[in-house]
């Protein structure tokens, strides 16, 4: 293990997307919640080849579901999935432009929406179905700005040494 | 890892190598295996309540931005302080009014029951709790609260407010716990019409606010307006708290049943305040015959009142009662007619919202008027 090993940058983003998660939301726009911690572990996966996301990922879906009573494995599951597909596609993922990616990427929150959705279905936790679409649309659209935002913020001289 | 020495060296473009797609495969089936175990036990209950001590810090700071929208209620100028004194004055002569009536009301009720040899309707024991969150995702209605264990707070305990029934407590954490509410889809509620005592159950809608009210009879006694009233029957909720107000009714042409659909009385997502009532659970079950008799009584006979022991005798006859308001979706005209002939034994509990329906003590007081002896 070296100083590199223990990613701060990284492991206080992912802290601050499970607060974000959490921050409460006026009724009308709660429902737009973007899925902050899949959004968080994603930009990592694409933007970076060396950071233990599978296993972060895993760890955060296990505290998003004590926090939000989900059955034990649902959210962790869900975002190693993603986590993983998309550092896997990381190496073609990387050739498109940002706005690409970004539309591309529509297609791993849907899948995260639809695998919480199945296994609600399976734990028979019925809820109303158009709602669990709408984080899908708000997600793809703050993806590029925060990956934007991100990678302004490593790109700081003083930053770098952190991530 | 990386050692120092590659530290210089580019970065690899694919990192993947046999150990990405080994870790997704393990911690996927890790994720499958706790599924599977915690969806078909409890058995992980106190890790859960450990990790989310654990995670308190992070609720904390979740909340911040609420605290700091808060902020500007510290802020009053000194008219609006006295005029909100002077007001709460005057209530609070109007309620010790109102109480000197409930007490000698009470005193009296307590004289007849005991000419009756049933058992006393004494108060629930309550403890205020404040909110700390609310569940964020719009399909899921619970919300946190700052009492756990330690405060005595048990699993299935009933939540209300001042305005009625908002839920139950699905997990107890050392100092926290997690309570359903009303309208989440997996809730339900035996409720009682107050008008007429039809039993039925209210389902949340999961829209985070209706409440539905599937499989009455095509003909049963209801209207927009009326009020719904806890039943206590299964004894989870004490009987005779305000739930809902129906609001629509719907009868599909060529449909068997009809569904109604209310509106939670109690503030749901408004206010930081709950109460938490004991109800049956703490204490131990003195006469197993009572529960029969009235199921509102099962949770307060047990007050260490010696009166438990004379009333076997009444206990057979309303059980039909019982079996019918439960089974009632299936078969709505026995419950109707049971809860009807069996009106004068079992009403007492919910005589008192007729007359007050949103006093804002959560006590359920005693009736007012003693119902007449249904037994000889």
């Amino acid at each position: 293990m070296n100083r590199r090993s223990s990613f701060p940058l990284f492991s206080l983003t992912v802290l601050l997307s499970v607060i974000l998660q959490m921050v409460a939301l006026p009724d009308a726009i709660a429902a737009f919640r973007p899925e902050w911690v899949a959004l968080t572990l994603v930009y990592w996966a694409y933007s970076t080849a060396d950071k233990p996301v599978l296993l972060v990922a895993w760890i955060s879906g296990l505290a998003l579901d004590v926090l939000f009573n989900s059955l034990l494995g649902q959210h962790a599951l869900a975002l190693v999935t993603i986590s993983f597909l998309v550092r896997r596609l990381r190496g073609t993922l990387i050739l498109f432009p940002m706005l690409q990616v970004a539309l591309a990427l529509a297609l791993a929150w849907a899948l995260y929406a639809f695998l919480m959705f199945w296994i609600d279905g399976l734990s028979h936790h019925s809820a109303v179905p158009s709602l669990r679409w709408l984080p899908v649309i708000s997600t793809t659209l703050v993806f590029p700005l925060a990956a934007l935002l991100m990678d302004r913020l490593r790109a700081q001289p003083k930053l770098r040494r952190l991530t | 890892m990386n050692t120092t020495l590659h530290d210089s060296a580019p970065k690899p473009l694919f990192s993947r190598g046999p150990g990405l797609a080994l870790n997704f495969f393990l911690l996927a089936c890790l994720s499958i295996t706790l599924m599977v175990m915690d969806s078909t036990g409890t058995r992980f209950a106190p890790a859960r309540a450990w990790v989310a001590w654990a995670l308190q810090p992070l609720m904390w700071v979740a909340q911040a931005p609420q605290a700091v929208a808060q902020l500007g209620d510290n802020f009053h100028t000194r008219d609006q302080l006295l005029a909100e004194n002077r007001q709460l004055k005057q209530r609070q002569t109007e309620l010790d009014g109102r109480l000197l009536k409930l007490e000698s009301l009470e005193a009296e009720n307590e004289r007849i029951r005991a000419l009756l040899s049933s058992a006393a309707s004494l108060p629930d024991r309550v403890l205020i709790s404040e909110v700390m969150a609310t569940s964020q995702d719009p399909y899921r209605h619970q919300i946190v609260l700052n009492r756990g264990e330690q405060d005595g707070v048990y699993k299935g305990q009933a939540l209300v407010d001042a305005n009625g029934v908002m839920g139950q407590v699905i997990q107890v954490n050392p100092t926290t716990c997690v309570a359903l509410l009303i309208t989440d889809p997996d809730h339900g509620i035996p409720v009682e019409i107050n008008r007429t005592g039809l039993q039925t159950i209210a389902l949340g809608r999961g829209d985070g606010q209706g409440l539905s009210l599937p499989y009455l009879p095509g003909n049963a006694d209801i209207k927009v307006g009326d009020l719904l009233v806890s039943s206590g029957l299964g004894g989870r909720f004490p009987a005779g708290y305000p739930v809902g107000r129906i609001f629509e009714l719907r009868h599909p042409a060529g449909e068997n049943f009809m569904e109604a659909l209310a509106y939670p009385t109690a503030k749901l997502n408004q206010g930081r305040q709950a109460l938490l009532v004991w109800s049956e659970h703490n204490t131990p079950p003195v006469d197993v015959s009572v529960p029969t008799a009235r199921p509102e009584m099962k949770q307060k006979a047990q007050h260490p009142q010696e009166r438990a022991a004379d009333h076997a005798a009444p206990a057979a006859a309303p059980t039909p009662r019982a079996a019918g308001a439960t089974g009632n979706a299936s078969s709505p005209a026995p419950a109707g007619a049971a809860a009807a002939t069996n009106k004068p034994a079992a009403k007492p509990a919910a005589t008192p919202n007729t007359a007050a329906p949103t006093a804002p003590k959560p006590k359920p007081a005693a009736p007012a008027a003693p119902p007449p002896a249904p037994h000889p």
